[in-house]
């Protein structure tokens, strides 16, 4: 499930937050997204990177709430570090098609990412989203400063297929007091 | 009217997208008066003026976590007997415990799956269809 990172290099499935000026979080994305978070009076900010599959409506809808998860966990870490809401801002990076037959995946991410933000008041500030190249990413959650490198056609991060949802009938679990 | 119609259920959380998730699975269930709150003071509130007949919060809120507003809507007499559920990221022994002593009547993981939703509210309502 979804998880505190604890280096400098964010994993699918990963988040992180700081407010260390030295700290760069870097990534790489193919299909997956990175939604950079920051509040730019307090200098804190942070990211995830997450990956939402589904080939049908049910699975979609499966990955989104993992999705909005993964965008909570974020936005909680930053709120627990004292940023404030209405200051928050935002880049979002990847959510490339790298294959043709895997449909458009990198998309349906990138767009899932574009709407938490417009539900929640999240302005976005910067976004490179899209294309067919893989991306190699570095974020200053301090400051915000972000740097992005296209990678050549025919790299792709090694992703998992499988993804990090899966266990979403235990992750609901109810226990009967 | 019939009971799920009746049901009147108070939403709180400071995600939007979050209330929108857990609002289309209560619309599934057959539920149509849905109420929201951002944070637990507005849910206060509400439930000083409208009350709800269950009260589905989010733990992680600012200003009162969900376990401060139970503690509230407890501590009030007109609310103090209204089911309670709680939506967490991670099953916390300690928040768990405490949530028990104060009369928590259920907790949910998120992401929420719906038909642990379904069964949370059955178990504090009672059979739905």
């Amino acid at each position: 499930m979804a998880s505190l990172a604890t280096g400098n290099h964010i994993i699918q499935g990963e988040y992180r937050v700081t407010a260390d000026p030295d700290v760069a979080l870097t990534t790489l994305l193919g299909s997956c997204v990175a939604a950079c978070i920051w509040d730019p009076l307090l200098h804190v900010g942070g990211m995830n990177h997450f990956l939402l599959p589904g080939d049908n409506e049910q699975q979609i809808r499966d990955s989104e709430r993992f999705g909005v998860h993964l965008m909570e966990l974020l936005v909680n870490a930053l709120f627990r570090h004292g940023a404030s809401r209405q200051r928050l801002v935002a880049k979002l990076f990847g959510g490339a098609n790298m294959n043709s037959q895997l449909a458009d995946i990198g998309s349906r991410n990138a767009e899932f990412a574009q709407r938490f933000l417009r539900n929640e008041d999240i302005k976005i500030v910067g976004e490179s989203l899209g294309g067919d190249r893989a991306r190699k990413l570095q974020f200053w959650p301090a400051t915000g400063r972000a740097r992005q490198m296209l990678l050549p056609k025919d790299v792709a991060p090694s992703e998992p297929r499988k993804t990090l949802v899966p266990d979403l009938a235990g992750s609901g679990a109810v226990e009967l007091f | 009217m019939s009971f799920l119609q009746q049901l009147k259920v108070l939403i709180v959380d400071d995600t939007s997208t979050s209330r929108m998730l857990i609002r289309d699975g209560l619309e599934q269930l057959g539920i149509r008066n849905i109420i929201h709150a951002n944070d637990g003071e507005q849910a206060l509130k509400m439930m000083m003026s409208t009350p709800a007949h269950l009260i589905i919060s989010d733990f992680n809120m600012p200003k009162l976590d969900g376990l401060q507003l139970l503690q509230a809507i407890r501590s009030y007499k007109p609310t103090a007997a209204t089911p309670f559920i709680i939506l967490t990221g991670k099953a916390d022994a300690t928040v768990l415990a405490r949530g028990r002593a104060l009369g928590l009547n259920n907790y949910l993981m998120k992401p929420v799956d719906m038909d642990a939703l379904k069964r949370a509210i059955e178990g504090v309502v009672g059979k739905l269809r």
